[in-house]
């Protein structure tokens, strides 16, 4: 199916399918999955309409997303109240949201973008590493440098 | 003293723990040994028909491959034949390791398994259709789709929660709550990998935070009416613990509770959790022996043998042979000793 562009495969378990997104690993993909409650061994077929409604959501924009009401759980000596009577809602303070912070796709390519190129525009070493194409961060030159010779750049994410 | 077992309604609805299953599939006709143990629960099982389940909480112990599953689909059997209403949970590993979808309810304040217990009320009907066909219905329960109340049947209850599957785990505590209170039949709680619901389960809440297995909610009334919180009015509950999944192991307070020697560090600086402890209280520890004796192993012999699926002669030195290389474990026997003769 396809969640915002990208084609998840139905076959695949949730928590690796989300990965296939720019800037979610498997440490994000888990914890997304249980903030929208899916299990681990769930499969993309398996999802309903209103998890990928919550994935949707949540993936177009991390920042503005509604924050999800701590669970209350129940000590042993709970009873919870007959099903006539309406059910309290126990006000929780939320816990701090980490997954309100991450960016992905464009947002993400974008700010590692501006990154280097403040790097470049405060004149510092590795701006200029990023310019000449060279590594950045110590490695050898005199040997072994295929890979910052091809991709570094001061364009580079674009 | 192999009976056949075959064409018992009660596993094909209920299914089989998973190290039974290969047994049964291999084997024409799948059988079981009467072992002394056997007898001694069914004499309990036939005690406890007229007394509170509170009073028969039985959970069987012993080392990996001794017969503990085995022992326990014995006794779901029996209790079958003997017209009890059973239910029977083959692989408790399934309610806590995060294979089944979870939703969290804030009545009860804790996550239901809508799909496990959908599926676990219609094995319940179909083999204890004839028992709960009469038998009212004695609280009054408002469901949002449909009223359940003093007019209705047990069967109208459960098929509130096979066709709603949002209230299934609603309906299915409910059922329970029900069977506690009636006393036309006594009710047997048989369950399989009894020690995973003593242990953390793999779920996480929506802040990543691990979820206790009894903050589920069917494991949670499961292990009320294994503790005694909740208890059948004539009837029992038994629990098999299962040594081989190492993920979820049984924990200090359960091994304490049941007097085993403890495998973990259990000195007085080690902290037991007081709520699993509740949980564990009043467990009578049932152990089955370690090793089968030769009648019992004999018979398994010669039933794998009419079977035709041993490539060895048929003969006392082969047998004892076998016999002392498993030391008398039971799977050894079947699994090591016998069927590895079959590999090429």
């Amino acid at each position: 199916m396809h969640i915002l562009g990208v084609l998840l495969p139905d076959n695949q378990l949730v928590k690796h399918a989300l990965t296939h997104f720019y800037g979610i690993g498997k440490k994000t993909s888990q914890r997304l999955c249980a903030r929208v409650q899916i299990h681990d061994r769930c499969r993309m077929r398996n999802l309903n309409q209103s998890q990928v409604t919550a994935l949707t959501a949540f993936l177009s924009s991390p920042a503005n997303s509604p924050p999800v009401a701590p669970h209350v759980l129940a000590a042993p000596t709970y009873v919870p109240p007959p099903l006539s009577q309406p059910v309290p809602q126990p006000e929780v303070a939320p816990p701090v949201d980490r997954l309100r912070e991450i960016k992905i796709e464009s947002d993400l390519r974008r700010q590692m973008r501006e990154n280097i190129a403040h790097q470049r525009m405060i004149g510092s070493y590795v701006g200029r590493r990023h310019a000449m194409h060279l590594p950045v961060r110590g490695q050898n030159t005199q040997s072994n440098a295929r890979t910052a010779r091809k991709l570094n750049r001061v364009e580079r994410y674009n | 003293m192999a009976f056949p077992t075959d064409g018992s309604r009660a596993l094909k609805a209920y299914g089989l723990p998973t190290n039974v299953l290969v047994d049964y599939m291999l084997l024409a006709a799948p059988c079981s040994v009467i072992r002394q143990v056997t007898v001694d629960v069914l004499d309990i099982l036939d005690k406890a028909a007229s007394t509170s389940s509170a009073q028969t909480r039985l959970a069987f112990t012993g080392k990996s491959g001794c017969g503990k599953s085995y022992l326990l689909l014995q006794a779901v059997q029996y209790a079958v034949q003997k017209d009890w209403i059973t239910l029977y949970i083959p692989r408790a590993i399934n309610l806590v390791n995060s294979s089944t979808p979870y939703v969290y309810d804030p009545r009860t304040q804790t996550y239901g398994q809508p799909a496990f217990a959908q599926q676990l009320l219609k094995r319940f009907a179909d083999v204890n259709e004839a028992l709960i066909k009469d038998m009212k219905v004695q609280g009054s329960y408002p469901f949002e789709e449909r009223t359940i109340d003093s007019t209705s049947t047990l069967t109208d209850l459960i098929n509130v929660g096979l066709e709603y599957s949002q209230q299934a785990p609603t309906v299915l505590n409910t059922l329970l709550s029900e069977l506690a209170q009636q006393t036309k039949a006594p009710v047997l709680l048989a369950i399989d990998d009894f020690q995973a619901l003593y242990n953390m389960s793999l779920y996480r809440d929506p802040y990543y935070k691990p979820v206790k297995a009894y903050h589920l909610s069917l494991p949670r009334t499961l292990l009320e009416f294994a503790s005694g919180k909740q208890a059948f009015k004539r009837g029992a509950v038994l629990g098999a613990l299962s040594m081989q999944n190492t993920t979820f192991r049984p924990p200090l307070e359960l091994v304490e509770a049941l007097g085993l020697e403890p495998a973990q560090p259990s000195g007085p600086y080690v902290p037991r959790e007081k709520d699993l402890v509740e949980y564990a209280q009043g467990l009578k520890n049932f152990p089955v022996p370690d090793q089968l004796t030769v009648d019992e192993a004999a018979s398994i012999f010669d039933v794998w043998h009419s079977a035709k699926a041993l490539h060895i002669p048929r003969g006392d030195e082969t047998f004892l042979s076998k016999f002392t290389e498993s030391g008398g474990n039971a799977r050894e026997f079947v699994k090591k000793a016998l069927l590895q003769t079959v590999a090429l």
